[in-house]
């Protein structure tokens, strides 16, 4: 046996026991761990051994396979848009009238998004026109007739509204399906108007539905800093029970409870709340993942609620003179006199903001407010970098005006599995995988003899690279997923197919083994090559444009294409080597 | 073991013709029929609700469905799933929502009942109403009102006050199918007895995004592919082997038309993977055709065709027969998208094999004889023709 050989056969047993290892998270989250515990990746990290590759490069089951909820949620960015139109109308008749261009009637066509302006008096229509045009730069002309102008709103703006409408609705969704306390939610953005969200585990489509569905709350309420102690008060007359994780911590001077478990903190807090009071919860996020709450913080608010999201007209990130991320937030003139009172009243307290009972920040109130303007400031850069500080305030700017531009979110797509069938399903599929590749093996045996024996051996190790590789990529195992791995299976027994068939062929033209196995392996090369870049470009498309369970079907495709290129190709012909060239064989078994 | 004992001679090549017409006729019928007839789509593409139902006690179809009417869901057809004492169903609704026309028309009437309202209009694919009132409303009223007209209402939202100051807009939002569903099928019994095993509902504009989509990636798949063989072998391969896909893809297509099995997403993918057998078997064949013409360079085209389709007999049959084998497991423990799955793949499988060989190789003649016609037309020496 040469050089070459050997570092090939040394790669092989190489590739095959990181394939092995690879699995080990999959096998202890599917096989050894208990099904309700299947997606606690904590829990999974604490079971494994200390050899094993990180939890996170498992083998996910897809809802249809264990049981969940998958909702696509469509955004109305059509309506969040009419309004925002209308609401630009609105702002640019106030600006004509305030600036004495003449008088105007802002008009929105709801269906095709366009402003429309009328003047009372035709004459001032130049003027007004020129004005407008050169201040809302949001707005194009769209055609003009005496004392009417048509407004177009810029396709650019739009789309970043479009964007932030949905950047919005997924910030609310994914605080909502926190409070759940689901875990292993996803959440992401699918195509420009939709949101995806899973819920593994969950089985009532209605209750999710309304969870998510609902518009966001924003409310503006008091922290009660009358008594800054009494957080620790109730700490130290009535320790909380060791399971719920409650600790005491400080925070800018003022005690606070916090806990990892949000369910267990309000439960112990509600008893012991003063009258006229809530306890409301802070979320404290992950700062390497930020969706993620890694502990929930108490605050006491008065109960009734001044102001709520409806009185605000907008909200904005900027960076003031002093150099620090503020957002700026505006009131409608109703809101606007309601907060001066407020602030009036309330000099040197705290203001929480609250988005679906989640306090979001508590800024103190320096001054009072009037005029329908406030500020507030994110503070000094500090511990944090002045980026963090900056992203920390378009999230507040974003929400709230998820509060206040509401974009209703409507459902586009449900599919809920309930968990016994998603367990019949994972039990029919493996079973008929299992069938399928007992088959193919036997009759491979029987058929080519040895080389089918290496066949076999080639195909089990690329069934197990292709779970490997699924694990790798943290891909989903869905039931269109299994049929993909058997079609793979398929394909790969397409190349040893084609191999032996030309290795008889070269016999029959009497080539002795040697000579009938390497033309045999050069011949079949590039067909074999030809025909899986052939299946991998549709693989690759199907996974660009598909979703769901036609993108865990193509992520199978390619994975196993890929496999099967490397177990046919390189696998097999290193085995048939060692027989043919090493035993220095006479003969080849096909 | 060999399943072809000895070299096979066979004339594809001959049976060309009969074999195009016969080819043709098909693929013509099927595609009529699916512009005629057209698919059982599902709720993939449709849009609607399915929902399945595992019955605690023996129950049948006829029973779920007088019950289902008695409760108001008239346009719900109903359907076993399973061996019989299974009592699992499958209820298919067209809606997403409880808001359909009629329902919309009548919600119109409640809430206009309920004081000065003005641009009432239903945006049937959301399942909402919307509408601006001159005076503040309490949500609850308008949903009881709404309710009270016989349509479940699952929000109703506040819009707050329109800018202009002419009034204030709400939303209501109807329950889903579903909620109808449990609400009929439980109603009169304490606690329902069955168990709800799966949901779905697709939006109609969800259904007809993810339709366009599938549809987009099939042909995007046959563009790619046809680049690659141009690119790989002859321009004179590549249309043969794009015909081949196409017929093989309306082939199971045909399979989906006259089977009446559900076309979804899965069917897409069943069609995607079928465009990549079909070309990976064309393209062994024309692997040995391309050898064969460098092997045989006296012989005429044709001949050489039929030599190659020839020696590559055996594999064409072994491997389609391995494949097909492979899919028994899920033709037999496959339940429902699955075995249609298989099903379809088998179809394909099939016609596959046979396209690659009556379809793909003489398309090669076709094209080649034409090249060479066109070069005796503007060239000055007529080339002896192939054929």
């Amino acid at each position: 046996m040469d050089r070459g050989w050997w570092w090939k056969f040394g790669m092989i047993v190489a590739v095959t026991l990181g394939t092995l290892w690879f699995l080990v998270p999959t096998y202890y989250s599917l096989v050894v761990l208990d099904r309700n515990e299947r997606n606690n990746i904590a829990v999974l990290e604490q079971r494994l051994p200390a050899w094993a590759p990180p939890a996170k490069y498992r083998l996910n089951l897809g809802l249809d396979l264990q049981g969940g909820i998958h909702m696509v949620m469509r955004v109305d960015t059509k309506t969040a848009l009419q309004k925002r139109t209308e609401r630009r109308g609105q702002q640019i008749a106030t600006y004509v009238n305030d600036k004495k261009l003449g008088e105007v009637t802002a008009d929105t066509d709801p269906e095709r998004l366009q402003l429309t302006l009328t003047a009372k008096d035709p004459a001032t229509m130049d003027a007004i026109q020129k004005e407008v045009l050169a201040t809302f730069t949001d707005f194009s002309l769209e055609s003009r007739n005496g004392g009417t102008l048509v407004l177009k709103p810029d396709e650019g703006q739009v789309n970043r509204f479009r964007d932030e409408a949905v950047d919005q609705a997924m910030l609310v969704i994914r605080r909502r399906i926190d409070k759940w306390g689901v875990a292993e939610v996803d959440v992401r953005k699918l195509g420009t108007d939709s949101i995806q969200i899973s819920l593994p585990g969950r089985s009532n489509p209605e209750q999710a539905k309304e969870l998510v569905g609902t518009t966001a709350q924003l409310e503006f309420r008091m922290v009660d800093d009358t008594n800054p102690q009494v957080f620790a008060q109730m700490y130290q007359q009535n320790p909380p029970p060791a399971e719920s994780k409650i600790t005491l911590v400080e925070d800018e001077g003022f005690p606070q409870l916090s806990s990892p478990n949000r369910e267990a903190l309000l439960a112990y807090a509600k008893d012991k709340t003063p009258e006229g009071r809530d306890v409301v919860t802070e979320c404290v996020a992950n700062p390497v993942k930020k969706n993620d709450c890694i502990a929930y913080r108490s605050y006491l608010l008065d109960k009734n609620v001044p102001l709520t999201g409806e009185s605000l007209s907008g909200a904005d990130a900027s960076v003031s003179q002093m150099n620090e991320p503020e957002v700026n937030i505006a009131f409608d003139p109703a809101g606007a006199r309601e907060f001066e009172k407020l602030t009036e009243a309330a000099v040197g307290r705290r203001m929480a903001i609250v988005l679906d009972d989640n306090v979001h920040t508590a800024p103190r109130i320096n001054e009072k407010i009037g005029g329908g303007r406030a500020r507030i400031t994110m503070g000094r850069a500090g511990a944090r970098s002045f980026e963090e500080w900056l992203g920390e305030a378009q999230t507040l700017a974003l929400v709230l005006k998820a509060g206040a531009l509401p974009a209703p979110v409507t459902v586009g797509e449900i599919r809920q599995v309930g968990a016994t069938l998603g367990d019949e399903l994972i039990k029919k599929g493996s079973l008929a995988a299992l069938v399928g590749l007992a088959l193919v093996v036997v009759f491979m045996a029987i058929y080519y003899r040895k080389s089918g024996l290496i066949a076999d051996v080639a195909l089990l190790l690329n069934g197990l690279l292709i779970l490997a590789g699924l694990a790798f990529f943290n891909a989903t195992l869905t039931l269109p997923g299994i049929a993909g791995f058997v079609l793979t299976l398929g394909i790969a027994v397409d190349a040893n197919v084609l191999i032996n068939e030309r290795i008889r062929e070269e016999l029959s033209h009497g080539k002795s083994a040697r000579a009938a196995v390497d033309q045999g392996y050069d011949r079949a090369f590039w067909t074999i090559f030809d025909a899986h870049v052939t299946t991998l470009i549709a693989g690759f498309i199907l996974f660009f444009t598909g979703t769901g369970p036609v993108r865990g079907f193509a992520t199978t495709l390619i994975v196993g294409l890929l496999a099967s290129l490397f177990t046919s190709i390189v696998v097999t012909r290193v085995i048939t080597t060692y027989f043919v060239h090493g035993r220095n064989a006479q003969s080849v078994s096909v | 073991m060999q399943i072809l004992k000895h070299k096979t001679n066979i004339d594809f090549i001959s049976k060309r013709k009969p074999a195009l017409f016969i080819s043709t006729l098909i693929n013509l019928a099927i595609i009529v029929g699916i512009a005629a007839v057209g698919f059982n789509f599902g709720v993939d593409f449709a849009g609607g609700t399915v929902v399945e139902l595992k019955y605690n006690t023996p129950t049948t179809a006829e029973q779920v469905r007088e019950k289902a009417q008695a409760g108001g869901l008239h346009d719900v057809s109903v359907q076993g799933v399973g061996a019989a004492e299974e009592n699992s169903f499958l209820l298919r609704m067209g809606g997403v929502t409880q808001l359909t026309e009629e329902n919309a028309e009548r919600a119109k009437t409640a809430i206009q009942g309920l004081g000065e309202t003005r641009n009432v209009y239903a945006d049937m694919a959301n399942g909402i109403v919307n509408f601006r009132s001159t005076q503040p409303m309490s949500p609850e009223a308008v949903k009881k009102a709404v309710e009270g007209a016989g349509i479940g209402v699952q929000e109703v939202r506040d819009l707050g006050a329109n800018q202009g100051g002419t009034g204030y807009d709400y939303q209501v939002v109807a329950s889903g199918m579903a909620d109808k569903v449990f609400a009929a099928l439980g109603a009169g019994l304490d606690k329902p007895n069955f168990e709800q095993r799966r949901v779905d509902y697709v939006g109609p504009q969800v259904g007809k995004q993810l339709r366009n989509r599938g549809i987009m990636a099939l042909l995007y798949s046959m563009v790619a592919i046809l680049i690659y063989v141009a690119f790989r072998f002859d321009f004179k391969f590549g249309p043969g082997a794009l015909l081949a896909m196409v017929h093989d893809v309306i082939m199971v297509a045909g399979y989906y038309l006259v089977s009446r099995r559900e076309f979804n997403l899965t069917s897409i993918a069943a069609l995607l993977t079928i465009v990549g057998y079909s070309v990976n078997d064309t393209i062994v064949i024309y692997d040995r055709i391309r050898e064969d013409m460098v092997k045989y360079k006296g012989k005429a085209l044709p001949e050489i065709i039929n030599i190659a389709v020839n020696d590559t007999l055996g594999r064409t049959i072994l491997t389609s027969g391995v494949t097909a084998l492979s899919l028994i497991g899920l033709l037999i423990f496959g339940v429902g998208e699955i075995f249609d799955f298989a099903m379809a793949m088998l179809v394909g499988i099939l016609v596959g094999t046979y396209s690659s060989v009556y379809i793909a190789s003489p398309l090669v003649i076709w094209l080649d004889e034409r090249a060479h016609a066109r070069e005796g037309h503007s060239g000055a020496k007529q080339e002896p023709k192939t054929a």
